[in-house]
């Protein structure tokens, strides 16, 4: 089961919307970073079940943070949350390991989605 | 304080633009992929409320690398308001033309270099900015029609820069974005500006936007 999610986005609006699209029915210990570098150094500290991660970001982008956190933990569930939706990019973010591509705006059902499939497979210790 | 500063956006509102503007260029760079062969890479986009009368010092700023621009002007009109400029550097028009795998041998003697480099960047242009301006407004709810678009090739930024897009002595809300070509060296700057006049609707469009995830 997913206990801790961390949210890694440079837009407060964006980390808001993901916040608003998990399960009412369900509590969720949630961490946020505001870049890639802040996302890697706060998924070290509390390993978290599930990250949603985004690309476009200032410091660190996600694709380098995605890398930095597979090399940290091999088996972390990272969904990609991203505006930018070009074919290379999405091959490029499976090809790095992801769980998952979500196009930005989520919605409650492509969250309810994700999560029942991160559980369904049980790739997440815990 | 003016009118049109009291209704200037808020931060938070600026935030939901600066979001929605993420959204629709991502997807804007996603149709221009599917036209011609390259990638886009895409930079965070930035969201800031200017005195019209200072607009053309901020973008000349933003593009201060650039001695020599080509520059695509085309408004968007609706209850999102505005106008958008798409800005290349010098040699853009070239590259771009070798995006799209034309030759100026293809046209016969009739036309001209100069005439299809400027094609091909009306025709990213169109793209960009339609894909771009369209979703934005679609996330919005609502729908826009656009003027032609006014190109200027390969003149200085002072010369190229719009000087009066709107009332002097209004706000206007820019919206902008770089992006780089992959794997050419071609640089971008689009900047969507929107008159104070839509300034009330956008307010109350980005609330209900967000009112869908409360």
């Amino acid at each position: 089961m997913i206990h801790t999610i961390l949210i890694v986005d440079d837009s407060t609006i964006s980390r808001k919307i993901v916040k608003k699209c998990l399960p009412k029915d369900r509590e969720f210990e949630l961490f946020e970073a505001g870049d890639g570098l802040a996302g890697l150094e706060k998924f070290k500290e509390v390993k978290p079940d599930l990250v949603f991660l985004d690309l476009t970001m200032p410091v660190m982008d996600g694709v380098q943070a995605l890398q930095e956190i597979l090399k940290v933990d091999q088996d972390a569930v990272v969904v990609v949350q991203t505006a930018d939706v070009q074919k290379k990019t999405i091959s490029n973010v499976m090809d790095s390991g992801a769980f998952t591509l979500l196009r930005k705006p989520l919605s409650p059902e492509a969250v309810a989605e994700v999560l029942r499939l991160v559980e369904g497979t049980g790739q997440k210790k815990g | 304080m003016s009118i049109a500063a009291e209704q200037a956006l808020s931060r938070d509102e600026q935030d939901i633009l600066q979001e929605l503007m993420n959204i629709a260029f991502g997807r804007a760079s996603a149709d221009l992929a599917e036209v011609i062969d390259t990638y886009v890479v895409l930079n965070v986009p930035e969201v800031r409320t200017l005195k019209v009368v200072d607009l053309p010092e901020f973008i000349s700023t933003e593009i201060s690398d650039h001695d020599i621009i080509s520059i695509v002007e085309q408004s968007y009109l609706g209850r999102f308001k505005g106008v958008a400029l798409l800005i290349f550097p010098s040699g853009a028009g070239r590259e771009l033309l070798n995006l799209f795998g034309d030759n100026v041998e293809d046209y016969g003697e009739d036309v001209s270099m100069a005439a299809l480099e400027k094609e091909s960047i009306l025709e990213v242009s169109n793209i960009l900015i339609g894909a771009c301006v369209g979703k934005v407004v679609e996330l919005l709810d609502d729908e826009v029609s656009f003027s032609p678009p006014r190109i200027i090739i390969e003149d200085h930024p002072r010369n190229a820069i719009p000087c009066e897009i709107f009332e002097p002595n209004s706000l206007a809300t820019v919206m902008r974005t770089v992006f780089q070509f992959s794997d050419r060296n071609i640089s971008g700057y689009l900047f969507l500006i929107n008159s104070s006049e839509s300034f009330q609707w956008l307010k109350k469009a980005l609330n209900l936007f967000m009112e869908q995830y409360e």
